[in-house]
């Protein structure tokens, strides 16, 4: 899947999913504490707990395919993995669990070393479920009115609102000019390619300033004076919802004290 | 008038002289087509109607009142001159086209259930009601220029200014916003000026044409006055609607006795090959079918 073509597959689940219209506050208190518990629990259980909780509701409630979801995940997996056998290798101290000997040195690795790896690991994949669940399940739209009611600075919300709008803008143009390029045969040989990626971000960059000016001026054509307003027709969140959220995070959180001493090793 | 522009010149900051001495006016309620080919200055004059940009020689009046460019003035001049552009791309900024098609009217400070209703009503207006939950990224190009549309004509304004409305336009699509745009004209009086290029659209469209070349007003009158006079059009680089040039040519050619006035639309051509062929009453009899048989 082309990497545009997945980005825009994950925008059009967040429109169609079933739970694209239930209360966007639900789905965002949900995501984001159960990411924050998983990245700050010293337990590798409680990210387990949580990858599983994100991926079920997603793959079971919200009908993502497994197999798209799995795209999803491998390309920050195949990093993050790569991220951590270096953790593994070359961090730690204390107890060695295994030492290579070389003529000049002694390499040793050590087993907090490896638990620091996989905890890390496991971490950050249960942060990434829950970022997917939100990402999957809800619009961009339905967030931004969220972090507005939230109180996020004005400019940080409404700079994120564009930015998203003209990332697919610009995926579009760059990828028009690079397949104009490559008809025109400007990818025969890799002299060329270099010289034609650098005209085509050259290019990109000044249009990118042309694309903001023209934008503002439409805007400005439409009476913009400083706010951007949409509509607000988010459904309210459900009581029930939202208790079911603060239980399961205290659950989190009773599951991180109790087994705090389950090593890896 | 409701616009004049008086000796208007435009010259951008890389020294592009793009409008050089360019005097027009036009009243509330006409229907304007600007013609010209590419870079004939078409769009920086239509800019000048609403503000987008500064004249640097001349003066733009609007209901006799020059135009003043605080934000302020600008605002409300914005809010009665409606604005379409030629890329629909610059327009919808949006994450869906709902939202899109409502930041106008919230701009003018509607209560929000009214709204909602209005880009309920705008959207079907342009036949694009299903598609409301959707981010324009997820449309043609044509549902675009639709959407865009939409979001101009939600804010309920007097004139409707477009940069090329029909242009990637399927011709079903193009003939339906064309029916759309005379509606709202004859029922609302709103009042319209198009640019284009698209000669075989301006005479169902148009009652008068001012015709740009190189950044000079050439010309203006009715569509037919203007077509009627091919060396002039031949001189700016146009040409005439296929139907007219097909019938200039049977004139000259062919030596047809087709009347002076040079038929520019389906209808027109069909009542002229009925009096050709001396069957004029056969097309009364059968009435008049214009509105299905336009372009
Ligand atoms: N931002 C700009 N800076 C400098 N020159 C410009 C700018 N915009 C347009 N021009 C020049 O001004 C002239 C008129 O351009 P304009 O866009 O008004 O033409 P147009 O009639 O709308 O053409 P088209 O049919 O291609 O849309 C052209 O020569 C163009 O190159
Ligand atoms: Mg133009």
């Amino acid at each position: 899947m082309a990497h545009s073509e997945l980005y825009a597959q994950i925008d059009r689940y967040a429109y169609i999913n079933p739970f694209a219209k239930t209360s966007p506050v639900t789905k965002m208190l949900f995501a984001l504490s159960a990411l924050i518990i998983s990245v700050s629990s010293p337990s590798p259980v409680v990210p387990i707990i949580v990858f599983a909780a994100a991926t079920i509701l997603l793959l079971r409630l919200a009908k993502i395919p497994v197999h798209f979801y799995l795209d999803m995940l491998a390309y920050p997996t195949v990093m993050l993995a790569l991220s951590c056998i270096i953790i593994a290798l070359f961090f730690g101290t204390g107890e060695p669990l295994t030492q290579i000997a070389f003529p000049w040195f002694t390499w040793t690795i050590f087993k907090s070393g490896i638990a620091l790896s996989v905890a890390t690991f496991l971490r950050v994949e249960g942060a990434l479920s829950c970022l997917f669940f939100l990402v999957l399940t809800t619009s961009i739209t339905d967030i931004f009115i969220t972090l507005r009611r939230a109180r996020v600075p004005k400019v940080l919300v409404e700079m994120a609102l564009l930015i998203y709008r003209y990332i697919f803008v610009f995926i579009e143009v760059a990828e028009k000019m690079n397949t104009a390029q490559k008809l025109r045969l400007g990818h025969s040989g890799w002299m060329r390619r270099i010289r034609s990626l650098a005209l085509l971000s050259g290019n990109l960059f000044i249009r990118t300033l042309e694309q903001g000016e023209r934008t503002l001026t439409a805007m400005n054509a439409r009476g913009y004076d400083g706010n951007i307003r949409v509509l607000e027709d988010q459904p309210p969140a459900k009581k029930t919802a939202l208790a079911g959220i603060i239980i399961f995070d205290i659950v989190l959180v009773l599951a991180a004290y109790l087994t705090l001493n389950v090593g890896v090793l | 008038m409701l616009f004049r522009l008086e000796n208007l010149s435009h010259q951008y900051s890389d020294g592009t002289l793009a409008l050089d001495n360019v005097s027009l006016s036009f009243a509330k309620g006409e229907r304007i087509a600007i013609l010209g080919t590419n870079g004939s200055g078409k769009t920086t004059l239509l800019h000048h109607l609403n503000g987008i940009l500064k004249p640097t020689a001349g003066k733009v009046y609007f209901e006799d009142k020059p135009l003043e460019y605080d934000s302020k003035s600008l605002l409300d001049l914005r809010r009665r001159v409606g604005f379409i552009f030629q890329d629909p791309n610059d327009q919808l900024f949006a994450p869906t086209v709902k939202q899109d098609v409502a930041f106008g009217p919230l701009n003018l400070g509607q209560p929000a259930d009214q709204v909602k209703k209005l880009v309920d009503e705008t959207l079907g207006l342009v036949g694009m009601a299903e598609y409301a939950e959707k981010p324009p990224h997820f449309l043609s190009l044509g549902q675009k220029k639709r959407v865009a549309l939409a979001g101009v004509l939600a804010m309920q304004p007097e004139v409707l200014i477009m940069d090329e409305p029909t242009s990637n336009l399927d011709p079903r699509a193009a003939s339906e916003i064309l029916h759309l745009l005379l509606h709202l004209n004859t029922k609302y009086g709103l009042t319209l000026i198009l640019a284009t290029h698209d000669v075989d659209m301006v005479p169902l469209f148009a009652k008068k044409l001012f015709i740009l070349s190189k950044g000079k007003l050439v010309t203006e009158g009715s569509p037919k006055e203007l077509f009627s006079n091919a060396d002039l059009i031949r001189d700016v680089n146009l040409r005439s609607p296929r139907i007219t040039h097909l019938f200039e040519v049977l004139k000259k050619e062919n030596n047809l006795p087709v009347d002076n006035q040079l038929p520019l639309t389906i209808s027109e051509a069909r009542k002229e090959i009925l009096r050709l062929l001396n069957l004029e009453d056969a097309g009364k009899d059968r009435g008049e079918g214009e509105s299905h048989e336009r372009d």
